[in-house]
């Protein structure tokens, strides 16, 4: 069995549509955060693995070759991992892969992503659908979108009032979030009259573009020991793929995610979790729309299958509530610079010492679960991580 | 994009690349096949008899590229589908266009196309609906004109 790891400490920073920094600056920003919090060094850091969901979004190819510096990495083994916006939690995966192994005892993961400097996200993302099959007959993310929500819905009878109750809820929980890009005080008759992108999909039910990074530490057990008397563990990993042929897979049935569900089982499995419902205290949800919350609340076990309506509807996620969900704001409140999702798992880690600020749920957290997906419906990384 | 503002530095450029990218071994039949004789092929493995479209060289599950080509019947079942109101370059449109998935009979597969000939209200997921040819085909996907609702 493999060592275990601690997150030792955390970078942030703000979530801005456009930031004036470099990818290198950014990430210089959070490397020195994250280094600080953790009253680590620059020297401590054995390793860096980055994580980038889509190098056409900034122009420059292999873009993690601009921080090694940055990152703390000069003169260091790096690496950096792509998994569409699943990288958001994949790459906290490979760097605990790097510690786990034995190989390194301290690792910084750096994640990040800059949307605001090419002509138009759209026209990025239709870089990433089949050049033959797809992309020729002009499929957008809105469309991309409205073919699962369809699909969801339809299968499980989950209703737009319901999907527009994850927007007020995410969007008002960012109001607590100083990084947060877009905290708003919504109503749900607010999110229903918002234009459709493609139906069920409304501008209210969307995350937005936005530039940032994200950084984490992670640490082998003697050093987490040596650095906290409270270390959080990472106690669960895992990730499932699917096939880019959409259209032809064994469940073509779009709104239940297969990949989804067997990464969640292989991270509780490792963590020991039976009962997420009962045994997660906390959650950070992907959510770069308001269905794929819900998608992705059911796919961990954090509600029966199907009941992610129920779930919204009972007050279940809300920040006061039982299991909250996203009391960060999500992707939605915060921002999604796609690769740098790995906010969800920061804020997992924030929420469970206690250093959420205004964001910090009343109830008692010790175990979190968090996810990234992305892809041609196809990546779904989960980590729980949590105290002993 | 970004504003560009006077106090701001920034630099414009741009990344224009064409390129010609194979259509694969598999893309070669299937697309030779809808042009020459409005056939739409999938590969069946041999091993677990499973038809798999859009058709490849070999079978996902089972691992193997004992495939045999068949020819699938231009009619199936709508999965799901999509609307928009904007086209490709962002105009408002008064009309939708619409994209929809359709699992084809007598296959383990499908394919994503336009839907033609119907609204948005019209269709239902689980409806029949039969591929439309374009007469003109040139081997490639707009070889299908679009899927419309199966005529009884």
């Amino acid at each position: 069995m493999a060592r275990r790891v601690a997150i030792v400490g955390v970078g942030m920073q703000k979530y801005e549509f456009h930031k004036t920094q470099t990818v290198e600056e950014m990430i210089f920003e959070v490397a020195l955060d994250a280094l600080e919090r953790s009253k680590l060094s620059r020297d401590d850091i054995e390793a860096v693995v980055f994580g980038s969901a889509v190098d056409a979004m900034c122009g420059i190819h292999n873009s993690d070759k601009v921080a090694i510096a940055a990152s703390g990495g000069l003169l260091k083994p790096t690496m950096r991992n792509s998994t569409s916006g699943s990288t958001a939690i994949s790459t906290p995966i490979l760097g605990y892969d790097h510690v786990a192994s034995g190989l390194h005892d301290i690792v910084m993961v750096i994640c990040y992503e800059k949307m605001s400097e090419n002509e138009a996200a759209q026209k990025v993302f239709s870089t990433v659908y089949d050049e033959v099959f797809v992309r020729p007959i002009g499929l957008n993310v809105p469309i991309q979108c409205s073919l699962e929500a369809r699909a969801y819905l339809h299968r499980y009878g989950i209703t737009e009032r319901q999907m527009a109750k994850v927007s007020v809820k995410n969007r008002g929980n960012a109001l607590g979030n100083p990084y947060a890009q877009l905290p708003m005080k919504l109503t749900i008759e607010d999110v229903l009259a918002s234009p459709y992108l493609s139906w069920p999909v409304k501008l209210l039910d969307t995350s937005p573009v936005t530039d940032g990074a994200r950084a984490v530490i992670l640490a082998s057990e003697d050093v987490a020991r040596e650095i906290t008397d409270d270390p959080v563990w990472i106690k669960g990993v895992g990730r499932g793929a699917d096939s880019v042929w959409f259209m032809g897979r064994k469940n073509y049935d779009l709104g239940r995610l297969d990949y989804a569900y067997l990464a969640g089982k292989q991270a509780y499995d490792m963590a020991g979790i039976k009962n997420p419902m009962t045994e997660i205290d906390y959650a950070e949800v992907y959510d770069p729309f308001t269905y794929k919350e819900m998608q992705h609340c059911e796919a961990m076990g954090l509600c029966p299958e199907g009941g992610a309506g129920r779930m919204i509807d009972e007050g279940v996620s809300l920040k006061d509530g039982p299991l909250p969900v996203n009391a960060s704001g999500g992707l939605m409140g915060e921002g999604n610079p796609i690769g740098a999702g790995m906010s969800r798992l920061c804020w997992c880690y924030l929420q469970i010492k206690g250093e959420a600020g205004d964001c910090q749920v009343p109830k008692e957290v010790n175990t979190a679960v968090t996810n990234g997906w992305g892809g041609m419906y196809q990546y779904n990384a989960v980590m729980v991580i949590g105290r002993d | 994009m970004a504003k560009k503002k006077q106090d701001l530095f920034t630099y414009d450029g741009q990344i224009q690349i064409s390129y010609r990218w194979s259509v694969g071994q598999a893309g070669e039949r299937f697309f030779a096949e809808l042009r020459d004789h409005k056939r739409i092929m999938g590969a069946r493995c041999r091993k677990c008899s499973r038809i798999l479209v859009p058709p490849r060289t070999f079978c996902e599950e089972c691992f193997v590229q004992e495939m045999e080509w068949v020819e699938v019947e231009p009619k199936g079942t709508l999965v799901t589908f999509g609307d928009s109101y904007f086209s490709t370059d962002g105009k408002r449109l008064k009309d939708p266009w619409m994209l929809g998935i359709v699992r084809l009979n007598g296959s383990d597969g499908g394919l994503i196309h336009y839907i033609g000939e119907a609204r948005p209200e019209d269709l239902k997921i689980g409806m029949s609906m039969e591929v439309v040819f374009n007469e003109k085909r040139e081997g490639n996907i707009f070889d299908i004109r679009y899927f419309r609702p199966a005529k009884k």
